[in-house]
């Protein structure tokens, strides 16, 4: 009977100030993203310089470009823990392959296919063995870590060809005055690619069916097992191109590097409003939520304030986040 | 007035009625008096209000207004386990069980005998012998239940409401999942308890049962209360007249004209999982055929089968083409659709818009998933069927348990499905919705569709088919068709397991 009369209420249209209330809502991450960015505006003079946002958005383009393949994860309802250790683990295969005298393009493309090849496995281990993806990629994560180690023994490596780091340090104008780092430039396209491949593709279809009901996908003819194989392979892809982009900013490739960014991934693509669970979430919310963590460490760091603060505030907007995203769901009544 | 325990009101339920902000009414005005020992039922069509009527008996919701007195007494209730020791348990219809525990830890879920906190078993297992006998339980206490059979599980929901001392047991729909030999049993079990003084609350949806079972019944229609009737001596009639108010429907045996299509699908021989063998077996184009027998006759598997999504060897003819699909979607590729046994499970994802849901298997193949053309293709088909919902990006959770349905079988219309199986489409549907789901599926037979419905619900099979074949033990025993033979013909051949 509920259904019935709800039925009618959404028939009739809704008023212009209740629809940009809803729009809100659905949008909160943006929303949000602006009022912090009001507020850090407000603390710092420095905040809104195009010097200190070129800043930001090449600190958030590992984590983000990290995040934006695990939002293809999360949304089919699995998880990718393997990607701190496989952002190490590519950056120090392009360096290895590179100061062995291999042509940076070749070591490039080499180590974007191992990447993908990497997520491959896991998710083919998980599909067709059927075998959780949480303990999967965990097993990857400790598994790439060790391999990172055994490449040089654990020493980083140096001496890698300069134009290597062109690939993140080449500033590019984006307004007259205002350069960006090509590491943003590479973050955003990347956003842009995914984000239309999920809203305009049949694969995009695919993903969120395949996380909102497996069982319904699978009965509708949907090959969900290549679907889980191929957003792993997204996940270690993206994985490689942060591995690269990692290596090429701290001109060597350090083993210990990136270790608990999976986390950082993940806090992001959920605070950016996609359900744990699969079928609902996408992109753009991962964008602004990437961007909301790093304007908060960047807010801390222009107060002068240590890490410890950051990560305990860091840790309360998420929560508070999920916490604002389910009273919407049981408001929309999804609970 | 007399002491008779059968004259006693143990519960009096007073024009209660329950709104959610800001106007949704869900129940308006219902009254209802349960008696000690009785089986009072409640009949009433989907979105009557009978669920949300039920949760307020049961403490889930607090009514708006009016009130409820136990024994005589006014009582506020607060929530499930306070209403449960007053006396009133709820069995849900998808069992509230944990199927990992044992049959005595689910009967004491909540409250285990216990001394200091440590679990007294000893007392538990006695408690839980004696409420199994009570209600004819031939299995033990620690088995678990999920490797009980779903009958078996529904004595243990019982035997738990009655460790709690319940004086009235409200039944949510356990036909369901029920098969006859399973329901007769339970019949049993709730006669025998009402012999013991208790009461006991049954919803269904269908008459025969009420018949069976039920001293009084009262119906319940657009959120009130209409009628409290005596089972006895008030006839079909009138009860489906109050149920559906001026809209008489009942579903009568359509004249079908004679299947002239050719053959469209053939099983020389099929075997399949759990002893599934069916031989000789043919469906025409624009034939609808029945598929009945009791649970576990292989119904489910052979629909399954057809559909690639269970393994079988054998000799299947699809189209005049050999046909062994390994996976659905080369069932469907090859023209075959599937509405399956549970549409929330396995045939929709229901935060996905309805236009997404309705299109879903007919996205093969393309690179870019263009919504204005799935909208375009999805629109005519649901039309067509006349669903009804309010726009194309409506996510199908908030629709109507018949417009889902619809949805699941527009998804196969829209894809070119030529031959489509339905497993118990009807299930969860009000009587209104039933039948106008069967005129909807012989309309897609004339269109030239072949249909093959797996349903137990012999009636509607009987109204609807062309011919019904009868399944026992994974084997196509029997084959009738229905404009010549009577019900009880086929009712026997699917109990007894035999041709008649």
């Amino acid at each position: 009977m509920t259904a019935a009369i709800e039925i009618n209420k959404t028939e009739a249209e809704p008023s212009i100030g209740r629809r940009i209330l809803s729009l809100a809502i659905e949008y909160n991450f943006i929303v949000i993203f602006l009022a912090v960015v009001v507020i850090a505006s407000f603390l710092s003079e420095n905040f809104l310089t195009f010097n200190n946002i070129s800043n930001l958005f090449q600190q958030a383009a590992v984590v983000g470009v990290v995040a934006i393949g695990m939002t293809f994860v999360i949304l089919t309802g699995n998880i990718d823990l393997s990607v701190g250790s496989l952002v190490a683990f590519t950056g120090m295969i392009v360096a290895v392959l590179m100061s062995n005298g291999m042509d940076p393009f070749l070591a490039v493309g080499a180590t974007l296919i191992i990447g993908f090849g990497c997520g491959v496995l896991m998710g083919s281990i998980s599909a067709i063995a059927q075998v959780p993806s949480f303990i999967v990629t965990l097993a990857g994560l400790v598994t790439f870590r060790g391999l990172t180690y055994l490449t040089t023994d654990g020493v980083p490596v140096s001496g890698l060809p300069p134009i290597f780091f062109t690939i993140s340090s080449t500033m590019i104008p984006i307004l007259p005055g205002f350069s960006v780092s090509s590491m943003a430039v590479i973050f955003v396209v990347l956003c842009i690619i995914a984000g239309l491949l999920l809203r305009l593709t049949v694969f995009g279809e695919y993903i969120f069916a395949t996380g909102g009901n497996p069982e319904a996908a699978r009965l509708s003819g949907l090959p969900t097992r290549r679907i889980l194989v191929l957003v792993f392979g997204v996940s270690g892809l993206m994985s490689a191109i942060g591995g690269i982009l990692l290596t090429s900013r701290l001109r060597i490739g350090q083993p210990t590097a990136a270790q608990g960014l999976e986390l950082d991934a993940i806090a992001a693509v959920v605070l950016g409003g996609t359900s744990l669970f699969g079928g609902r979430g996408g992109v753009l919310g991962t964008f602004f939520a990437v961007m909301l963590l790093q304007v908060l460490r960047n807010i801390f760091n222009l107060l002068g304030l240590g890490s410890f603060y950051q990560m305990t505030v860091t840790g309360i907007i998420i929560i508070a986040a999920i916490l604002l995203n389910r009273a919407i769901d049981i408001r929309k009544g999804r609970g | 007035m007399t002491n008779d325990a059968r004259t006693v009101d143990v519960m009096n339920v007073r024009n209660v009625s329950k709104k959610f902000l800001p106007n949704i009414i869900a129940l308006e005005s219902a009254s209802l008096s349960v008696r000690a020992g009785e089986v009072h039922c409640l009949l009433g069509a989907n979105g009557a209000g009978k669920s949300t009527f039920l949760k307020i008996i049961a403490g889930a919701f607090a009514p708006t207004t009016g009130e409820i007195r136990i024994d005589g007494e006014k009582v506020t209730l607060h929530s499930p386990s306070q209403a449960a020791e007053l006396g009133i348990s709820m069995i849900y219809q998808e069992l509230d069980l944990v199927p990992q525990l044992t049959v005595e830890q689910n009967m004491f879920l909540g409250h285990a005998p216990a001394r200091w906190g440590v679990l007294d078993k000893a007392s538990r297992r006695k408690r839980a012998r004696q409420a199994l006998a009570r209600v004819g339980a031939a299995f033990e206490p620690s088995v678990r239940v999920g490797e009980l059979s779903v009958a078996n599980q529904q004595l243990t929901a019982i035997a738990r409401a009655l460790t709690r001392e319940a004086k009235i047991i409200i039944m949510d729909e356990p036909s369901a999942a029920l098969n006859e030999t399973e329901l007769e049993k339970v019949f049993e079990v709730i006669r025998e308890l009402t012999v013991q003084g208790v009461a006991v609350l049954y919803v269904s949806h269908r008459l025969g049962e009420l018949r069976e079972i039920g001293d009084r019944v009262t119906v319940l229609r657009g959120g009130k209360t209409i009628e409290t009737f005596d089972v006895e001596g008030t006839g079909d009639e009138a009860l489906v007249g109050a149920i559906l108010g001026t809209e008489r429907k009942l579903i009568d045996r359509q004249d079908r004209p004679p299947v002239t299509g050719g053959v469209a699908l053939k099983v020389e021989s099929l075997r399949g999982e759990q002893g599934l063998h069916i031989t000789d077996f043919d469906l025409h184009f624009g034939e609808v055929s029945g598929l009945t027998g009791l649970n576990g006759s292989g119904r489910t598997s052979f629909l399954k089968s057809l559909f690639g999504a269970r393994p079988f060897v054998g000799n299947v003819t699809l189209f005049d083409k050999p046909f062994h699909p390994r996976n659905p979607s080369h069932a469907i590729r090859a023209g075959v659709g599937l509405v399956p046994e549970n549409r929330k499970t396995e045939g929709l994802i229901l935060d996905a818009p309805v236009y997404k849901n309705a299109t879903l298997p007919s996205l093969r193949g393309s690179f870019l998933a263009r919504h204005g053309a799935m909208k375009a293709r999805a629109i005519p088909v649901l039309e067509q069927l006349s669903t009804k919902y309010g726009r194309p990006e409506q996510a199908v959770v908030q629709l109507s348990g018949g417009n889902q349905q619809k949805v699941v079988l527009t998804k196969w219309i829209v894809n070119g499905a030529k031959l489509l199986l339905l497993d118990e489409p009807s299930r969860g549907l009000d009587i209104g919705a039933k039948a106008d789901l069967y005129e909807l599926v012989t309309g897609l037979a004339q269109q030239g569709a072949a249909v093959l419905i797996a349903s137990s619900e012999l009636e509607e099979l009987y109204s609807a088919c062309d011919m019904i074949w009868v399944f026992h033990e994974g084997r196509n025993i029997a084959k009738y068709n229905p404009s010549v033979t009577d019900q009880d013909t086929i009712l026997r051949s699917q109990i007894l397991g035999g041709a008649q």
